[in-house]
């Protein structure tokens, strides 16, 4: 049979337009199935992590199990057959249109031997010049472009670094202020000082800022508070000693801040901020900041109503502009410390400020603006007659003991240390007092009473935010990213005992109690670890994010998610869910527990929960 | 004999094409590991051992052999259709088999990286892939173009319909793969990037597999090819200005008559590319020419100048496709990202221990880099641009057709419109 040369056009005619349009078939369907996958993606189904959320509830829920499993079989299925089809569309498209491509050559050449361009006139003289023309056009029009770039595009980079700068300086002008500063207060500081000021004064160790001590004269000390007294009230963050235990009875389990059930009160705090409260007395402390003013609040204990405010303003070095912070920290993140006669409070500004029990100032001083990326978080505590307060920033480290009577510096201890965000715990080890830090790299011990470093050990790493736990003998350290550390302290020289990374916190800091350790992480898992040993026990995913810190009361392991939520578990080796309460508002602040109730910090409003 | 050769290397190419494509197909696992303890234990996750060094070596023996037949075919058979289906031959085996890597292209990328960088060893296949074409180029014109690019032969297969372009568009358009050279040494010498790589249209093609921007990129550079042809060689390609530079002094490029010419200009129209230049003799006034050239030739320095000071000024936003500096710029601004938990650079960022203020340094000290690079960069084109406008205003009389040798891709198109014969 002979084929004509006709014939073979019209064939290869045909076969090209019948693979074109087979390829554009393929095509349409490979872009829908593009679009129907990102519409739906497999991987992103909703109803796994729904479903998986109900099984933490109830674990041993085996239905529940197998429902999940074909539910991930099923979404697994549907992922791998969409990939599938892309890739089998993808070929046979590719297919037609090389066959189409083939045959329309074929046509071509079939056709005419030669195959011509589509040319266009012509001359080569002015074909140049107006080539010379547009080279100079399109030439000066890119510089152009690249000047305006260059000018509109601002470098962040050197903006930071230049911060850095402005930070220094004023760091510099407030210690270049200081002895100004000295004279004007050095009379009246003289003439009236209280016999506390004067002892300080001589203390061998005491630096050189001077607070601006109030002209009214402080109550003398009358011999420092106790432990118990200190448990019986909740002077610091995490209580008594910073270590997140409650010496309270009784506490609440059960509550609903949205509809009032077992609310006792709550107001709005006028400023925000995310210190938690402390309480004295019937007196309960908390902190808010905005760019116009620092303050502090004290409310009635049992009432919520407002006693008094103060403001931490006029402070010799305080910055004129607010240090820029992050949202999520804020300027007023440190919670405030109490001695049960003055109470203080320390800004993202680097002011401090004492306040006695009726919201008189008694001094107050500048730190220089601490030179933190986020804003200042370290929380303060008191230790006899001195105020501590860790003050680890992007420049140096240090301790500070500032005396509780007048703000002059006591001691002060340089830290080879990286910023940190963590605060000082307080903890007798049977044989002295230790006031304990965590930073990157180290986690060290300090003499409370003279600054004076008792051992340290690197073990973290990145931003350190956890503070320590400390129970029989052992400290607990931990951070995201880095690992978490058991340091048996007890036992001559600090050594590591064990050392773990399955669960780490970010913001939220350990609690050790009965023999456990309890991490809460910023990917919503509550972990339960053997402080002995170190291994994992329980851990439970609650799904919200932790940057609360866990409280040990009443048997209870009280924990607050960012929703609001509080778990509430057994302090014990299995995991016992007691309730979850709610608040009915955001929360990244530590429950304080007093008089069988718990005081409780949310994004908006401060709440009192217990029964009426 | 041609037409067997034909029918050869489609059976070949397409039994290998096909073979490959079926031990290429395992699935990739993507998909999260479930969470339940359920008994089965997940296997280690293992990188893609290294390439067998002999095969590493085969394909340059591959290149080599392909740059040798076709070089052949266009200097001694003078045959388009041998030059095509090697073309295709080489996209099927570099494109499609090797998925666009290696290749010369980008081996401008490892070799800058090798000087810059004393720890980097530069892989003998790549200096290799790098230098055979420009060496060929530099005695026989750009065969590689012609018959061994993969890039080029898809674009070729596609080239149905094409239209002459304007000279000044031709030579505006130009100016881009100088620029994209100069950016590609750039990212490399900062130790930023592999924007060839990161950039190639048509590696997604023979993968199968691509971001759906450059999945549209690719196809888009094909269907502006059917008209526009080989847009991306001619418009985009870095190695090409290379290889153009080499070519310039080829001592045995090809010619469109295999004699001497007789004037018949068959050819005129021949060239999908404008490669072939007229015969010209002088026009206008020889006084303003000469006097525009040497205008030309005076601000040259000041194009390098400004060129230069505009690229300096680009530093910063060119500077924000180093990871690096995009991290801390990122952090600086948006610090919240710090807790966001599918963000994989921050997180690396995060469990490295370093802090901001070492991040900070660093992006700082790359941005200094740029900041260099950005000056030599923007001279670089000021001075393609000067030199752009002298080689417009210089005259040289040419008497026949003759190839561009700096933008001819040896195709072998034209010659078929030659009704001269080989004496």
């Amino acid at each position: 049979m002979n084929i004509s040369k006709n014939d073979k056009i019209k064939l290869a005619q045909r076969i090209a337009w019948i693979s074109a349009g087979f390829a554009v078939i393929m095509a349409f369907l490979l872009i829908a199935n593009f679009v129907q996958t990102n519409l739906n993606k497999p991987i992103d189904n909703k109803t796994i992590p729904a479903l998986v959320k109900r099984l933490s509830q109830s674990p041993a829920d085996e239905a529940l199990k197998a429902e999940i499993r074909a539910f991930d079989l099923m979404a697994r299925k549907a992922y791998f057959t969409s990939q599938w089809q892309l890739r089998t569309g993808s070929y046979l498209m590719f297919l037609g249109v090389i066959i189409s491509i083939l045959a329309v050559r074929y046509v071509l050449s079939a056709k005419s031997k030669l195959n011509e361009i589509d040319s266009i006139e012509k001359i080569n003289e002015l074909d140049k010049l107006v080539a010379q023309k547009w080279v100079i056009y399109v030439g000066s029009g890119l510089i152009i472009l690249a000047l305006i770039s260059g000018f509109l595009s601002s470098n962040s980079l050197k903006e930071y670094m230049v911060n850095e700068n402005i930070v220094v300086q004023e760091e510099q002008s407030a210690e270049i202020a200081a002895p100004v500063f000295q004279e004007q207060i050095t009379a009246p500081a003289d003439s009236s000082a209280p016999a506390g000021n004067t002892t300080i004064t001589d203390n061998p160790v005491s630096t050189d800022v001077p607070a601006t001590i109030a002209t009214e004269t402080p109550s003398a000390p009358v011999g420092f508070p106790t432990l118990a007294q200190l448990k019986a009230n909740y002077p610091f963050f995490r209580g008594a000693e910073g270590i997140g235990i409650a010496a309270q009875k009784n506490t609440p389990t059960d509550w609903n801040g949205s509809d009032g059930k077992n609310v006792i009160w709550k107001v709005k705090v006028p400023k925000s901020g995310y210190s938690s409260p402390i309480i004295w007395g019937n007196q309960l402390f908390v902190t808010g900041a905005d760019a116009q003013a620092r303050m502090v609040y004290c409310y009635d204990k049992n009432s919520g109503k407002l006693l008094w405010e103060a403001a931490a303003d006029n402070i010799q070095g305080s910055p004129s502009s607010m240090p820029k912070v992050t949202a999520d920290t804020g300027l007023a993140a440190p919670t405030m410390a109490t001695d049960g006669r003055s109470v203080f409070a320390i800004f993202a500004t680097g002011d401090v400020i004492a306040l006695d029990m009726s919201g008189k100032r008694l001094w107050s001083r500048n730190l220089g603006v601490p030179d933190n990326h986020y804003g200042h978080g370290s929380s303060l505590i008191v230790y006899k007659d001195k105020l501590l307060i860790q003050y680890d920033t992007n420049r140096s480290g240090k301790l500070m003991a500032l005396a509780t009577q007048t703000g002059s510096t006591v001691w002060e201890t340089v830290r080879s240390s990286k910023i940190s965000w963590s605060s000082p715990i307080l903890v007798n080890t049977g044989s002295r007092m230790e006031v304990i830090l965590t930073t990157n790299p180290n986690v060290n011990g300090y003499n409370p009473d003279t600054g004076e470093e008792l051992w340290n050990i690197a073990c973290l790493s990145g931003e350190v935010g956890p503070s320590a736990g400390y129970a029989d003998g052992m400290v607990f350290a931990a951070n995201e990213y880095a690992k978490l550390v058991g340091i048996k302290i007890d036992g001559g020289t600090p050594e590591i005992a064990w050392e773990a990374d399955e669960f780490l916190p970010e913001v939220s800091s350990p609690l050790a109690v009965n023999g456990l350790v309890f991490i809460a992480t910023t990917y919503g898992v509550f972990a339960c670890i053997d402080a002995k040993t170190g291994e994992k026990l329980w851990h439970q995913e609650y799904g919200d994010a932790f940057y609360s810190s866990p409280v040990y009361a009443d048997g209870k392991v009280y924990i607050t998610d960012m929703s609001g939520k509080t778990h509430i578990v057994k302090a014990t080796k299995e995991y016992q869910l007691i309730s979850t309460p709610e608040l009915g508002d955001k929360a990244v602040c530590s429950p304080v527990f007093q008089d069988g109730r718990v005081y409780l910090r949310g994004m908006n409003q401060l709440f009192c929960l217990g029964t009426k | 004999m041609i037409r067997q050769l034909k029918y050869y290397f489609l059976l070949i190419s397409v039994l290998l094409y096909s073979s490959i494509q079926t031990m290429a197909s395992d699935a990739k696992q993507r998909f999260p590991k479930p969470e339940f303890d359920t008994g089965y234990l997940q296997p280690d996750t293992t990188a893609p051992s290294a390439r067998f060094l002999l095969l590493e070596y085969l394909d340059v023996f591959v290149l080599l052999a392909v740059l040798t037949v076709v070089t052949w075919f266009v200097l001694k058979k003078r045959s388009r259709q041998g030059v095509f289906w090697t073309s295709v031959f080489s996209l099927l085996y570099f494109g499609f088999y090797r998925e666009g890597c290696i290749c010369s292209i980008g081996s401008i990328q490892n070799v800058v990286l090798g000087i810059v960088d004393p720890t980097y060893a530069i892989p003998l296949t790549a200096l290799l892939f790098f230098l055979l074409p420009l060496i060929f180029s530099l005695f026989f014109g750009r065969t590689f173009c012609a018959g061994a690019c993969p890039l080029g032969a898809i674009q070729d297969i596609v080239a149905i319909r094409p239209i002459e372009l304007p000279k000044w568009i031709q030579k505006v358009l130009g100016l881009i793969p100088y620029l994209y050279l100069g950016l590609a040494v750039l990212y490399v010498a900062t130790k930023s990037e592999f924007i060839i790589c990161r950039y190639d249209p048509f590696v997604g093609l023979f993968r199968f597999e691509a971001p759906f921007h450059m999945l549209i990129l690719g196809i888009l550079f094909l269907l502006v090819g059917v008209f526009v042809a080989r847009p991306y060689c001619r418009f985009f390609c870095p190695y090409g200005v290379l290889l153009g530079w080499m070519s310039k002094f080829s001592s045995n490029h090809m010619t469109i008559t295999p004699a001497a010419c007789i004037q018949c200009k068959l050819c005129a129209n021949s060239c999908p590319f404008g490669a072939i230049d007229e015969p010209v003799a002088e026009t206008g006034k020889r006084r303003s020419n000469v006097k525009r050239l040497m205008t030309y030739f005076v601000i040259l320095p000041l194009w390098i100048g400004i060129g230069g000071f505009a690229g300096s000024m680009m530093h910063v936003p060119l500077s924000r496709f180093n990871q690096t500096v995009y991290l801390a710029e990122q952090i600086i601004e948006h610090p919240e990202v710090k807790n966001d938990a599918k963000n994989i650079d921050v997180r690396t960022f995060m469990s490295s221990g370093k802090t901001t203020e070492q991040l900070v340094m660093e992006a700082d000290a790359i941005r200094d880099q740029f900041y260099i690079g950005g000056w030599l960069l923007g001279g670089f084109m000021g001075l393609v641009i000067g030199t752009s406008l002298i080689s417009l205003s210089t005259f040289r009389k040419r008497e026949d057709w003759e190839p561009n040798k700096t933008n001819c891709l040896s195709c072998a198109r034209c010659m078929d419109y030659c009704p001269v014969k080989k004496e």
